[in-house]
Order: C-alpha cells, then structure tokens, then sequence
C-alpha cells in the first residue's frame, strides 16, 4: 500500500504493516532531508504532490513489486509539507521469505517511486533562495 | 468552447505563475492546448520532460480533451 502523509512518518507502525508470519525477513529503506544537494546548503524542504495521481501511481508500482519479486508485504510512505534536516521523507518496507527478493523489491520501489510518482522537491537554501529540484540532480545511486 | 480546469504543478507553477486555472478552449488535444497555453508565458518549458494528466490519470499528448476535464502538467518527478 502507498500513502502520502503530512505528517511525521512513524517507522515503527509502518514496519508494524509490514510483518507476516511467513516471511523470514524485512528490508527497510527510510530517505532522509540531507544538509546539502549539490554544492549548496540546505535549510529545509517542501514536498508537494498530485495526490490522487502519486496514490494510483504508488499502487501501481507496489503491485509491479509483488509480481516481479517474491515477497510478502509491501508499504511504502511519502511525506509531503514542510520538511526540516533530519526529517524522514520516504519509508519502504518490504518483507519476504528470503533476503534477496527483499532487497530487490525495496530497491524496485523506491527507484520507480522516485522517479515516477508525481512529488516535487522545493528546496530552500542556506542563502534564502528556493528553488525545485530537477531530477537529474537527483542520479546519485 | 469547452471550459477546463488545467492544473501546474511543481516548477510549471512558476512557469504559468499559478497552479490552477479555468480556461476556455476549442483544442481538441493536449498538445494543442499546450501550444496554447505557451502564448502566456515567456520562458518555455521542456516539452519532453513534461508528463500530462487527464481526470487524475496519465494521458498523452494525444489524448483528447472534453469540456470539465482537468489537465494537468507535470514535470519529471524529484520525490524521495
């Protein structure tokens, strides 16, 4: 299940959503606001979405995951609003009978979550500016 | 005449300065309509770099347009 939320991510119930009695583990990727993008500061975010197009969307990248990948649960979180350093900005889980369809299928979700679901990164600087990140900035695996 | 909603999002905001707007029009197509809206701006955007969207769902250039349809204008994704 993919969800927006503008509110602060709660690790511990999403992994909560994530568990089954039949997978052997669970891998978890949590995106952070990092100080820097580039050569400039980072003061803080903002992340707007289309919500209703970034849910289908969301979806449809989680159903791709469970299709391709044989895993157990997947749940994926964005964050939307205003964002300070530190804050958590994306949440995947993933849980599997084994580790190595785990790893696949968080690494699936979060690269075609990124590049696909419509959510735009504002960022604003340690000079004051602001400005949208482009995702070309973003090609760092 | 159709009316339409069309939508900017992300740094297309800035682009046509406002995030929605209701407009009158007699394109047929997206892109038409594209062509359209670019009499009101200066700086021209990326045209393939733009994904579009009908009624909360992606269409394409193509796509054909009906009175109270949303379109919207979205360039490339930057979440995560």
């Amino acid at each position: 299940m993919f969800k927006i939320s503008d509110k602060t991510l709660n690790e511990s119930e999403l992994k909560q959503q994530t568990l089954d009695k039949s997978a052997g583990g669970f891998v978890c990727f949590e995106g952070w606001v990092r100080d820097h993008n580039q050569d400039k500061q980072v003061q803080k975010l903002a992340y707007e979405a289309y919500p209703k197009l970034a849910i289908k969307e969301g979806n449809q990248i989680i159903q791709e995951a469970l299709e391709k990948f044989k895993v157990k649960k997947i749940r994926c979180t964005h964050r939307v609003g205003l964002l300070e350093i530190g804050d958590m900005a994306v949440w995947v889980g993933v849980s599997a009978a084994h580790r190595d369809a785990a790893f696949k299928a968080c690494r699936y979700v979060l690269d075609e979550v990124k590049s696909r679901v419509p959510i735009w990164k504002n960022e604003t600087w340690s000079d004051g500016e602001s400005g949208w990140v482009e995702q070309e900035y973003e090609n760092h695996h | 005449m159709k009316t339409i909603t069309v939508l900017f999002f992300g740094k297309l905001k800035d682009t046509w300065n406002t995030n929605k707007l209701t407009h009158q029009t007699s394109c047929k197509t997206i892109e038409e309509l594209y062509l359209e809206l670019l009499e009101k701006i200066t700086e021209i955007p990326h045209k393939a770099s733009i994904k579009v969207a009908i009624n909360d769902e992606f269409a394409n250039w193509q796509s054909h347009i009906e009175s109270k349809d949303t379109i919207a204008f979205l360039p490339p994704a930057s979440g995560g």
